[in-house]
C-alpha cells in the first residue's frame, strides 16, 4: 500500500503550505509505474457533444432493414431521451446514410467518414460497449473524466499528474487544448484537480491571446530587465529563507524561475511554424488557425517535451438538428489530424509512450431526432464507441458490441471506470493503488469500481 | 443473523458513544500558568512559544488576520508612538472594532455557505444574492453572537414575526446550485439542492461529513441511511419546482436604496413534503418513509427545521463549538487542532490538544458565543504573539493587499457585486444564457475582493491563481498551492501591473534618499536592513520606484502573512 504514507506525506507538506511541482511523487509509484508502463503521456482526443457511434465505427446493416420502423419496446421501453418526445409514439430507428467499409488487416470497420482513421486502424482498439446512463452533456463528460458524473472529483489529468508528476518541470504536467464550433458549454471543472491539491489542474492553453494566462511581461519590460528584477527578487528571498528556514521561499524562488523560463518554452512550444510543411500537412495544421488540427500538432510537441497528460476538446458534435450537415464537418476537421498524430508519433517513436484516446461524452441514438431533411439523433448513453491507440494498447482490436440496433450495450460490455483501470494500467498504474484521503476516506479514480479489460492491452 | 448484526449496531454506536468528539466537552482545570504564557490558552497549550515577533511584524500579522488588509504608513507611525504596555491588544481591538473585519470574517463564512452570485451548472445564470452577504458581513462586525446566528441563517424564516434581516440570512441555504431552464430532471436537481443543504449543515457545524450516507449506511460513523435520510426531511420542506415558485424557489423582495431588490429566501410548504429513504441514494427509487429526526447518536428526538437550529447550538451538543472554535483556530493559526476541520468523526484526526480544544469550546457557548471574544482570546495568547508561524496570503487578501499598498483600494462597504477586469475569453465556453462580464465602472474596479462577482463555473482568474474555491460546494479549507501560475499572474497580471506602477508613483512623489525606506514600510511593513539599503543602492535611480514597486510585489514576504 502506497497511498497512506503518500497522503500523510502530502497533508504534512500541504499543510506547511508547501507544494512544489513534481516534489511530491512517491518514489513507490514510480518505481511500480517503472516496472510494468507501457505509457508515459496521455492525449484524450474529446469529441465534445457525443460523436455518433452508429454513423461512424459501429456498422449495423440490421438498422437498413428496420428504417423508418418504431423502435421495439423490447429495447427502448422505459428509456429517457434528452430530447427526443414519445408523445407521437415510439421513436422511429434510422440507418446511417454512411458507407461502412472493413480496413486494415484487422477488418475493422469504419465508415467513409473518416477515411483517415481509417487508413490507421491496425494502430488502434475500437471500443464499442462503452455504457452509461448519464444523458446530459455536462455531468456525462463529468463522468468520463472524473468517474463520477456529479462534479467535485479530481479528472483524469489530475489523477496522472499527481500520481506520477511533470517530465519536464518548464512545463505544466497537464494541458488543456480546445477547437471547434461551439454548441455547449466547456466548463473549468473538466479539468479541475478536485479535491487533489490544485497544483494538479489542467492549465488551460487559451486559443487567442497568450496561450498561458499573464505569460507576456508588461508593455516595455525587456528579458533582461525581467532578469534583473528577478535577480533581486531571488536575493531577497534568499536572505529571507536564510532568517525563517521557510522551504516554501524556496519553492517560490523555483516557481519564478519556472515563469521566467515558461515565458520562453511557451511560445517556443507553440510556434507551429517550426515544423516541416510535409508535418504540417499530415495533420492538416495550418500555424496561426485555431483548429483540432494544430492541436493535434501541439499536442505531440508537449508530449515530446515531457507534459504527462494534453486533452483536447473538440467541439460541436451535439448533432440534434442535422446530422448530415454536423458529422461530415466535425469528421473533416479531425480525422486528417488524429490519424496524422498517430503516424507522426510512430514515425518519432512516440507511439509506444504515449496513449491516446478517441471519444465523446455518449454516442446518438439509433432513432432519429426531427424529421425529413433536418434530422438528428439524441444523446445517447446507453452503448457506444471509443477508441485507444498507442502504449500499451493491443492495435488492430474491435472489443464489445452494442445490440442489433446499436442501443444497449450487449456484449463484453465496459463502464467508464473499466476504461480508467486499462488506461492506468497502460501507465504502469494499478488503479487501486492510486489514491488519495479526502473527508475520512480513501478516493480513486475508479473509486469502488473499474476492471482492466485484458484484450485491449498489450 | 439476527444477532450478529444486533450486535454489530450496538458496537458501532459503543463506539460512537467513546469516540471523544461525541462526548460533550468537559470541564477542563487550567494549570498554573508558566510564566511566559499571557492567558489559559498559553498553559493549556503546554509548549513555551517560539521567539520575539518584531512589533512592526506582530502589526502587520494582526492587520492580516483581523481586517485581511495591511497597515498604512499612519498607522504603523500612530502604533510605534504608543508605548502603553497593552499596546497591541489594543490595536488589536481597534482591529477588532473595525468595519474591514467583518469583511474579513465573511470572506472564510462565504467559502462555508458557497456563496456565489451565479446558479452553477452549464447555465451558470446571475441571481441575487449579495444581501446574504452584507447581512453576514453586518452580523459579524455587531458580533451577533453564534448561536443567533447559527438560528438565523438555518431558520430565521421560521422564527416568530420574523425580520426582513432573519429572512435573508436564511439566504445561506439558497446557496446551493441550481439547474435552470428547460431541464428535464427538474426534481432530480431539487433533490440534489436538499442533499447540498444536508451536507453543508453537516460540515459547517457538525463537522462530519454526512454525504456518504445518502447511498449506504455510513462506513465508519454511526450514521445510517435511515438516519440521513431523518435529517434530509428536515430540509425537504422547500417550496420548489411545480408549486408557485417554479423553478427558482422562494424569494423576498426588499428596499435597497430606494431600489427593489429580490433576495433568495427559504421557506417551508404549507403541506408537508413527504420524505423517503432514496434506495442507493437513487431519487426515483423510493423505499420506506421516514420522519424528520436526529440520528440515534443524538437522541432520535423529532424535529424541524428551527428546533434542529437551535440544538446545534444547545448546551449537549458535543459538536458545534468544538467545530467553531477549530475553524478559528485554523484562521489565526494556519491549521486547525483538528487538522481535518470538516472532518471530527471517527475518521478524522484527533485533536493535538483535547483539553485546549475542550476549554475554548466551553468558554465560547457558555459565555455568550461572542465570535470577537474568541479571536482576541487567540491573538492576544502569546502562543499568537510568538509564533513564528507562516503561510500564503488568500487569494482576496493578496490583491486587497496589492490595490492598498498601491493606494487605489475603493474600501467601502457592501452592495452588488463588481466586475474587475478579467483576461478576455473567460468563462467563454459556458452556456449562451450565463451571463455577461461587464466591467464596472471607476472606482468599482478597485473594491475589495469579497465584492467581486461570484461566477461559480468560471471565476474570476485572479481568485481561483491563487486557491480560492468555486463555492459550488461548501469549502472548510483551503489549499494553499505554490505555482509558476500564480508568478505570472503576480508579475504579469495587468491588474497587479497596475498596482504596480501606482506603487511606484507613489515612490517617485517622495525625496530620493527616503524611497527605500519608505517602500519597505508601506510593502511590508518594516524598515529596511542595512545589507538590504546598500544593496538596494547599486539600482539606477531612474529603475529605483520601478523596481521596487516589482520586486517588493512579488516578494515571498509580501505574500505571505508571517
Amino acid at each position: 500500500m502506497i497511498a497512506p504514507d503518500r497522503n500523510l506525506f502530502l497533508s504534512r507538506r500541504h499543510f506547511l503550505g508547501a507544494t512544489a511541482l513534481g516534489s511530491l511523487l512517491s518514489p513507490q509509484l514510480i518505481a511500480k509505474a517503472q516496472h510494468a508502463a507501457k505509457a508515459k503521456h496521455v492525449i484524450v482526443l474529446f469529441m465534445s457533444g457525443g460523436p455518433s457511434h452508429v454513423d461512424l465505427f459501429d456498422y449495423k446493416p440490421d438498422l437498413e432493414q428496420w428504417d423508418g420502423q418504431p423502435i421495439p419496446d423490447s429495447v427502448a421501453k422505459g428509456v429517457h431521451f434528452a430530447q427526443i418526445s414519445r408523445q407521437s409514439g415510439r421513436p422511429k430507428l434510422k440507418a446511417s446514410p454512411y458507407r461502412f467499409r472493413q480496413h486494415g488487416q484487422a477488418g475493422t470497420w469504419v465508415s467513409e467518414l473518416l477515411p483517415h482513421t481509417a487508413d490507421v486502424v491496425d494502430e488502434i482498439a475500437v471500443v464499442k460497449s462503452l455504457h452509461s446512463h448519464v444523458f446530459n452533456h455536462d455531468p456525462a463528460v463529468t463522468l468520463l473524466n472524473t468517474g463520477h458524473e456529479r462534479v467535485g472529483r479530481p479528472t483524469m489529468g489530475a489523477w496522472m499528474s499527481y500520481g506520477l508528476g511533470a517530465e519536464n518541470e518548464d512545463l505544466p504536467a497537464f494541458v488543456v487544448l480546445t477547437s471547434g464550433v461551439k454548441l455547449q458549454p466547456l466548463l473549468d471543472s473538466y479539468w479541475s484537480s478536485g479535491f487533489l491539491p490544485t497544483q494538479h489542474q489542467g492549465v488551460e492553453f487559451r486559443p487567442s491571446g497568450d496561450p498561458v494566462l499573464h505569460l507576456r511581461s508588461p508593455k516595455g519590460v525587456s528579458r533582461e530587465r525581467r532578469r534583473r528584477d528577478l535577480d533581486m527578487l531571488r536575493w531577497m528571498n534568499e536572505r529571507h529563507h536564510a532568517h525563517t528556514g521557510d522551504p516554501e521561499i524556496l519553492t517560490r524562488i523555483k516557481q519564478y524561475e519556472l515563469a521566467f523560463r515558461m515565458q520562453a518554452s511557451v511560445p517556443e512550444l507553440t510556434d507551429l511554424g517550426q515544423e516541416s510543411d510535409e508535418t504540417l500537412r499530415l495533420y492538416g495544421a495550418r500555424p496561426g488557425e485555431r483548429s483540432f488540427a494544430n492541436n493535434c500538432l501541439m499536442a505531440r510537441r508537449l508530449v515530446e517535451r515531457g507534459t504527462r497528460f494534453v486533452q483536447l476538446y473538440d467541439m460541436g458534435w451535439d448533432s440534434h438538428g442535422s446530422l448530415i450537415k454536423d458529422h461530415p464537418r466535425q469528421c473533416r476537421g479531425i480525422d486528417r489530424a488524429a490519424a496524422g498524430l498517430i503516424k507522426d508519433l510512430k514515425r518519432r517513436g512516440l507511439l509506444d509512450e504515449t496513449l491516446i484516446i478517441w471519444g465523446g461524452e455518449f454516442g446518438r441514438t439509433p432513432v432519429v431526432e426531427g424529421a425529413g431533411r433536418l434530422w438528428g439523433r439524441d444523446h445517447h448513453p446507453h452503448g457506444f464507441t471509443m477508441w485507444m491507440a498507442g502504449g500499451g494498447i493491443k492495435g488492430g482490436t474491435t472489443y464489445g458490441e452494442t445490440d442489433a440496433f446499436g442501443f444497449h450495450a450487449a456484449k463484453d460490455k465496459v463502464a467508464v471506470p473499466d476504461l480508467h483501470a486499462t488506461a492506468l494500467h497502460c501507465l504502469g498504474i494499478d488503479h487501486e493503488d492510486l489514491t488519495y484521503r479526502f473527508q475520512g476516506r480513501d478516493f480513486r479514480l475508479t473509486d469502488v469500481a473499474g476492471r482492466v479489460i485484458p484484450e485491449l492491452v498489450v | 443473523m439476527r444477532t450478529v448484526l444486533f450486535f454489530l449496531l450496538t458496537t458501532s454506536l459503543a463506539v460512537a458513544e467513546t469516540h471523544w468528539a461525541f462526548v460533550p466537552p468537559a470541564e477542563v482545570a487550567v494549570p498554573t500558568a508558566p510564566e511566559w504564557s499571557q492567558t489559559p490558552v498559553d498553559a493549556l497549550l503546554l509548549k513555551a512559544p517560539q521567539g520575539q515577533v518584531p512589533p512592526r511584524q506582530l502589526m502587520r500579522r494582526l492587520s492580516l488576520d483581523l481586517r485581511g488588509l495591511p497597515v498604512s504608513l499612519m498607522e504603523q507611525e500612530a502604533f510605534l508612538q504608543d508605548h502603553h504596555p497593552e499596546a497591541i491588544s489594543r490595536l488589536a481591538d481597534r482591529f477588532l472594532a473595525s468595519p474591514q473585519y467583518g469583511q474579513r470574517m465573511a470572506q472564510d463564512w462565504l467559502d462555508l455557505a458557497r456563496y456565489a452570485d451565479t446558479t452553477g451548472h452549464a447555465a451558470d445564470q446571475p441571481r441575487t444574492m449579495w444581501l446574504f452577504r452584507d447581512w453576514v458581513i453586518e452580523a459579524l462586525n455587531a458580533d451577533m453572537p453564534y448561536d443567533q446566528f447559527t438560528i438565523e441563517q438555518l431558520a430565521g424564516d421560521r422564527l416568530p414575526n420574523p425580520t426582513e434581516g432573519q429572512r435573508i440570512a436564511t439566504g445561506f441555504h439558497r446557496n446551493s446550485m441550481q439547474a435552470l431552464g428547460n431541464n428535464p430532471r427538474k426534481e432530480e436537481f431539487r433533490v440534489r439542492g436538499v442533499v447540498d443543504r444536508v451536507d453543508v449543515t453537516g460540515q459547517v457545524w457538525l463537522g462530519l461529513s454526512l454525504a456518504c450516507a445518502e447511498c449506504h449506511d455510513h462506513k465508519h460513523d454511526p450514521i445510517s441511511q435511515k438516519e440521513y435520510f431523518q435529517l434530509y426531511a428536515i430540509f425537504n420542506q422547500t417550496p420548489h419546482y411545480g408549486e408557485k415558485f417554479e423553478v427558482r424557489g422562494p424569494r423576498l423582495t426588499v428596499l435597497r436604496n430606494g431600489k427593489e431588490v429580490e433576495a433568495q429566501v427559504m421557506d417551508n410548504l404549507e403541506t408537508p413534503r413527504p420524505t423517503h429513504v432514496h434506495i442507493r441514494g437513487n431519487f426515483e427509487a423510493l423505499s420506506e418513509p421516514v420522519s424528520p429526526r436526529l440520528p440515534a447518536l443524538f437522541g432520535s428526538e423529532e424535529m424541524n427545521r428551527l428546533s434542529f437550529a437551535r440544538w446545534l447550538v444547545s448546551e449537549e451538543q458535543p459538536l458545534t463549538a468544538r467545530v467553531a472554535v477549530n475553524r478559528a483556530w485554523q484562521q489565526f493559526f494556519g491549521r486547525g487542532l483538528v487538522v481535518t476541520a470538516n472532518d471530527f468523526g471517527t475518521y478524522g484526526e484527533e485533536p493535538t490538544h483535547p483539553e485546549l480544544l475542550d476549554w475554548l469550546a466551553l468558554r465560547f457557548s457558555r459565555e455568550g458565543w461572542s465570535m470577537k471574544r474568541l479571536h482576541r482570546d487567540l491573538v492576544s495568547s502569546a502562543v499568537y504573539l510568538r509564533s513564528t508561524v507562516r503561510f500564503r496570503l488568500s487569494a482576496e487578501a493578496l490583491r486587497d493587499q496589492a490595490l492598498a499598498v498601491g493606494g487605489l483600494l475603493v474600501d467601502t462597504l457592501g452592495g452588488p457585486s463588481v466586475f474587475p477586469r478579467q483576461p478576455e475569453g473567460v468563462g467563454e465556453f459556458r452556456d449562451a444564457t450565463a451571463g455577461k462580464w461587464t466591467v464596472s465602472e471607476g472606482g468599482d474596479q478597485y473594491r475589495r475582493s469579497l465584492y467581486t462577482f461570484w461566477q461559480r463555473m468560471a471565476p474570476h482568474p485572479a481568485m481561483t491563481t491563487f486557491d480560492a474555491p468555486s463555492r459550488e460546494w461548501c469549502s472548510v479549507t483551503r489549499s494553499r498551492t505554490n505555482t509558476p501560475m500564480q508568478a505570472l499572474a503576480m508579475l504579469n497580471d495587468p491588474a497587479m501591473v497596475e498596482a504596480q506602477a501606482a506603487f511606484a508613483k507613489r515612490l517617485d512623489s517622495l525625496p530620493e534618499t527616503d524611497r527605500v525606506r519608505r517602500a519597505f514600510r508601506m510593502a511590508l511593513g518594516r524598515e529596511p536592513s542595512s545589507a538590504e539599503r546598500e544593496r538596494w543602492r547599486s539600482i539606477p535611480s531612474a529603475e529605483l520606484a520601478e523596481t521596487l514597486a516589482t520586486v517588493l510585489f512579488n516578494l515571498d514576504e509580501f505574500l505571505t502573512r508571517e
